[in-house]
């Protein structure tokens, strides 16, 4: 896990996914029953205990599924395609969706290990820096 | 509980129509469908419709077309899903005794290009705007998460679309009526691994009607009735760690109530419409509702098994695919066709051997309805 130095004032994407500073995905914990979620919620799916508490989550996890986008969805940050998605499995158990980056897209697989990175994407009309998250292989890390 | 029977059904053709709104639309089905029952618009007694898009008070607009009584028109949205859910609302108020009679209508115009587009500030998630969440990408997902599972091969779901586009040249409601070669369908632009874009529902404009009543009120109409035997209706449950399957589960338990419901099994249904946004779509829904084991969906549509002549014919109209995919029409034009089809009607598309009962399966954001149809 790396955060890219920047001078700017960093803000992210949308709030409550990430927490910049730390590097790293916020999600929910159940006190009750342990599940864990991303993105965070308020009330447990799994047992439908209350005020679940948020936790960092793991900056590594493997590829559950992927697929290769070959086109650019009108207003979104990737401005270019083609680019992975895939949904990654974290060892606690949640699943989170991304955008894979600094990767060949012809070498993703499913079982692939994967880290958290947090990068800029754009700056705003007020010269903020745009933070979202992705996740890349890991180097020397199972595909 | 009473049963309810589909007594006329009625599509606006399926395509793009910009100079047509939808009153037009809507107005032709529900002609289509009225005429078909030979029903004069007097003796409806409620209208349940079904759209996404089209803005407030659309469902009384168009319903007012043809019948402007004082009747009760309600309207519903459930993304993809919404007619086939205004059709269950209507068998409740039927089944209820609240009402004899009723109009069930679908209608849609769509914009062309990506469902899910950026267009509401305000309204837009960070899947959007991150670029996570295409269109094609959940089924591109649970495709590519199959393919590594049981070994299937693009083009087993391109074979899909050349099974829909051949059914669609012979259903004169379709948007496209051309057949297409596999080689034309996986060399056609890549949209999301493995998915091309011959392989995606396109953006249609169209509507779809039918008049449903009580079944010992169905001898005031022209023709055979078709009997709604069974319907179950229900959203993806949560399953710890279980995105890779968004919809593992769902459809197995939802066909399982519907069939319950009809006295019926899988090894029953002999003519099946299921909800192919994008080919994977087919062989996903064929194996939940256990017409063949998990892995052997894809081998069984390339096999030939789901065509019109082969024992299990699925999508007999072309589809999502080939139909053309107006979201608020397409779970009435499943019914239409599943109509036609029991009635010996659809022409030169009629599957053989005098089938006695046909499935709708129909899904919107998630949820899923199921409609079962027997002579």
């Amino acid at each position: 896990m790396t955060i890219e130095k920047t001078e700017k004032k960093r803000i992210p994407l949308k709030e409550g996914l990430f927490d910049i500073e730390k590097g790293r995905l916020t999600g929910s914990k159940c006190p009750q029953c342990g599940q864990y979620f991303f993105p965070k919620r308020h009330v447990c799916l799994n047992c439908f205990h209350r005020d679940l508490e948020d936790v960092d989550l793991s900056t590594r996890g493997k590829i559950d599924t992927y697929t290769i986008s070959r086109m650019v969805l009108p207003g979104s940050v990737m401005k270019e395609a083609p680019y992975g998605i895939a949904l990654v499995l974290l060892p606690e158990g949640a699943i989170v969706q991304t955008v894979l980056t600094d990767c060949d897209v012809e070498s993703i697989s499913i079982g692939m290990e994967v880290e958290l990175v947090i990068r800029k994407v754009e700056e705003d009309e007020e010269g903020n820096e745009v933070m979202a998250y992705f996740f890349r292989p890991v180097k020397g890390g199972s595909s | 509980m009473r049963e309810v029977a589909i007594v006329g059904v009625g599509l606006h053709k399926f395509g793009r129509f910009p100079e047509k709104n939808i009153e037009e639309l809507g107005r032709v089905a529900i002609l289509n469908a009225l005429d078909d029952a030979g029903a004069s618009p007097g003796v409806i007694q409620a209208a349940f419709t079904g759209h996404v898009l089209q803005g407030t008070g659309a469902g009384l607009r168009v319903v007012n077309e043809v019948i402007q009584t004082g009747l009760l028109i309600d309207v519903t949205e459930k993304a993809c899903a919404s007619s086939s859910t205004a059709l269950r609302h209507a068998c409740w108020a039927i089944q209820l005794g609240l009402f004899d009679v009723a109009l069930v209508v679908g209608f849609e115009k769509m914009q062309r290009g990506l469902l899910g587009a950026v267009t509401d500030p305000s309204a837009v998630t960070y899947d959007q705007l991150a670029g996570i969440r295409i269109m094609p990408g959940v089924y591109a997902l649970q495709a590519m998460k199959y393919m590594h599972q049981y070994g299937a091969r693009p083009e087993h779901f391109a074979h899909v679309s050349v099974k829909s586009h051949r059914n669609a040249t012979m259903n004169p409601y379709a948007q496209y009526q051309k057949a297409l070669t596999l080689e034309e369908v996986l060399n056609s632009r890549m949209i999301a691994d493995p998915i091309t874009l011959y392989q995606c529902s396109p953006t249609t404009d169209g509507a779809s009607a039918a008049v449903v009543c009580a079944r010992e009120k169905a001898h005031h109409f022209r023709g055979k009735p078709i009997i709604i035997a069974g319907y179950a209706s229900g959203t993806p449950p949560y399953t710890p760690a279980g995105g890779g399957d968004l919809a593992e589960g769902m459809v197995e338990s939802i066909a399982r109530q519907a069939f319950k419901m009809a006295g019926l099994g899988p090894e029953d249904i002999d003519v099946t419409q299921v909800h192919d946004a994008f080919t994977p779509g087919e062989v996903f829904s064929i194996e939940a509702l256990d017409y063949c084991p998990r892995g052997e969906g894809a081998c069984f549509i390339w096999e030939g098994k789901a065509d019109i002549n082969g024992e299990k014919p699925v999508n007999t109209d072309g589809g999502l695919v080939s139909r053309g995919h107006p979201i608020g029409a397409t779970g009435l034009a499943q019914i239409a066709e599943i109509v036609w089809q029991l009635r010996g009607e659809a022409g030169p598309r009629q599957v053989p051997r005098d089938p006695r009962a046909g499935l709708c399966h129909n899904v919107g954001l998630g949820g899923c309805n199921i409609t079962i149809l027997k002579k």
